[in-house]
């Protein structure tokens, strides 16, 4: 184990404790893409960093060094982590990948699903559906383009200029992408359990994104009321039917979780850019990355040494009963 | 009061449809400038109305004071068929040869789609012709 | 009576775009490039979005392309019917057949009814017309 190798566990506890408190002082869109950016480039890093290490301790058990032809002494100088740990590493992080793989399945899943769906419902109103229904309910549909579904009931609810900021909403969400944002954060977070709250940092920033585009097209006040207008109903209306809320990936509404921050925010004067805590951030991701490859030279440098001392280390290692 | 805020494009088009799939009864485009709480043009918002009516969305009649007024062409869950229907309607209008595009339609047709517009041909309560 | 021209331009279909851009060539006397496409339709569409259609169009086999100099000219692949055909499927999709079909049998004028019944009522075809596989 080298030093390096430690910088991106570092950022994984850093992001674990920091996300909250960034995503409330950065504006939603810089925390949007510096929190995913952060959680994606920390959970690579991680599980690179923890797979080298599984892999050198491993490597010292003496079958597996005869193998490899590598001196275990040699790599394992320094190191007071003994080899029997390198299997319980390695069961780890072929746990966190299976995890990974299983969420990225899901999420291709669901998108799959969702284009399908907005084929079936065709291209609508210049993306707009509108379906008869006597729940109110409104949300945006991933797709290429995606859609913006919502319900006679919603609109009923809604005076107009709040009806106009809760269009401008879902269309936000479309425009950006917002899908990608939170799945991908998502992602990382099944990768990397310590960026669980980075990752609804992500989520929490792109709804909040979309009201700030909402409000550039009515005003704060307006989208705050039609927040909280449709938020309400759409909770009413969920809790007496039972239903649970799509998966976020799928569909993107108005009305998820937050929602007294979010009218809060609204009500508020926009954040103020903060240059320095996005620069330290954005160095931070930049250290991790750096970290977790030079790790890699490092433990390609000590098994080339490793190599390069096989047959003499063996004897000297023998002698003296160094393991 | 309401700013004249920026739209993204279509925004208006979607307001105005949300508007009118709400509304009691068919209206003016007075009333749906009024109804929308917004500042914008008089002509802007006729000519979202009359693109709407073109897609197929909309239908317009005339009421007792000469002036037009808007409302759904349909109940607003087949608005999205209405659309495509007309979208079809505009391209066999593109080309010449309207009866050897609607041979070559139909040639492609899955069996249980054939049978529908068959089905649908023969019923006697077609509406009339589009209008144009 | 097509969208006018209104204050800004409006987010059409992909069908929609399609068959405006292939009604074009059509008209044109000879192969005509993406730039000439783009001056004859001047609703505000972009020169990558012509461009963008042409290839489309060209990947679905609706029109043809020769070189010319770095760019191409475009003129259609097919006849007006088979073209036009094939973008009425295409925005057919896979929405509700039935209710589509509804409402196309609502607009048509009493002429083409007609000849759709015709059509209809001809010598059976043959049992597996060409399935469509969607591109989206």
């Amino acid at each position: 184990m080298n030093a390096w190798a430690l910088v991106p566990l570092l950022a994984s506890l850093a992001l674990a404790l920091g996300a909250r408190r960034l995503g409330r002082v950065l504006p939603p869109r810089t925390a949007a893409w510096t929190l995913t950016t952060a959680s994606l480039v920390t959970a690579l890093s991680t599980g690179y960093v923890l797979s080298l290490a599984a892999f050198t301790l491993i490597a010292r058990f003496p079958d597996v060094a005869r193998i490899g032809r590598w001196s275990s002494g040699v790599l394992g100088a320094g190191d007071p982590v003994p080899p029997a740990v390198g299997p319980a590493l390695a069961a780890v992080v072929l746990a966190l990948l299976a995890a990974a793989a299983h969420h990225a399945q899901r999420d291709v899943r669901d998108m799959l699903l969702a284009h399908s769906i907005c084929r079936r419902l065709g291209p609508g109103t210049a993306g707009l559906i509108v379906l008869d229904d006597p729940a109110p309910d409104a949300y945006a549909l991933t797709g290429f383009p995606g859609r913006i579904v919502v319900s006679t009931a919603m609109l009923r609810a809604l005076p107009a200029a709040e009806r106009r900021a809760l269009l401008a909403h879902e269309e936000s969400h479309l425009r950006h992408r917002h899908h990608l944002f939170v799945a991908l954060s998502g992602l990382a977070a099944s990768a990397n359990p310590a960026l669980r709250q980075c990752a609804r940092q992500v989520r929490l920033a792109t709804e909040r994104w979309a009201d700030e585009d909402a409000a550039a097209c009515t005003d704060r006040v307006t989208t705050a009321h039609a927040l909280a207008r449709a938020g309400l109903a759409t909770a009413a209306a969920r809790e007496s039917d039972g239903r649970t809320p799509p998966r976020q990936v799928l569909v993107a509404g108005a009305t998820d979780a937050d929602l007294p921050g979010r009218v809060r925010a609204l009500v508020g004067n926009p954040l103020p850019p903060r240059r320095v805590a996005t620069t330290v951030l954005a160095s931070l991701v930049l250290a991790t990355a750096v970290s977790a490859l030079w790790a890699g030279r490092v433990t390609e440098t000590r098994f080339e040494r490793a190599q390069d001392l096989y047959p003499r280390a063996q004897w000297t290692a023998t002698a003296s009963g160094h393991r | 009061m309401a700013g004249v805020g920026h739209r993204p494009p279509g925004a208006l088009e979607r307001e105005v449809l949300a508007a009118l799939a709400v509304a009691e009864r068919p209206l003016t485009a007075a009333e749906v400038i009024e109804g929308l709480q917004t500042a914008l043009a008089y002509t802007t918002v006729v000519t979202t109305l009359n693109r709407l009516c073109a897609k197929g969305a909309l239908e317009r009649s005339e009421t007792d004071s000469r002036a037009y007024a808007y409302a759904l062409s349909g109940p607003v869950d087949e608005i999205p068929a209405a659309l495509t229907a007309r979208q079809m309607s505009l391209l066999l209008d593109a080309g010449s040869d309207r009866a050897a595009a609607l041979a070559r339609f139909v040639a492609e047709l899955r069996p249980e789609d054939e049978r529908e517009l068959a089905r649908l041909l023969g019923s006697p309560g077609r509406r009339r012709g589009r209008s144009s | 009576m097509r969208g006018g021209r209104g204050a800004s331009p409006p987010r059409r279909g992909r069908g929609e775009l399609e068959g405006e851009v292939l009604t074009v060539l059509w008209a044109a006397d000879g192969p005509i490039s993406a730039a000439q496409v783009q001056q004859i339709l001047g609703t505000g569409l972009a020169h990558n979005t012509v461009q963008t259609i042409l290839v489309r169009l060209h990947q679905k086999g609706l029109a043809v392309r020769s070189p010319q100099g770095r760019a191409h000219l475009y003129a259609p692949a097919r006849g007006q019917a088979e073209s036009a055909a094939g973008l009425m499927h295409d925005v057919l999709g896979d929405q509700d057949h039935q209710a589509v079909l509804q409402h196309f049998v609502g607009q048509l004028s009493p002429e083409d009814a007609a000849t759709l019944s015709e059509l209809l009522l001809a010598a059976p075809r043959p049992t597996s017309p060409r399935r469509r596989p969607s591109r989206r």
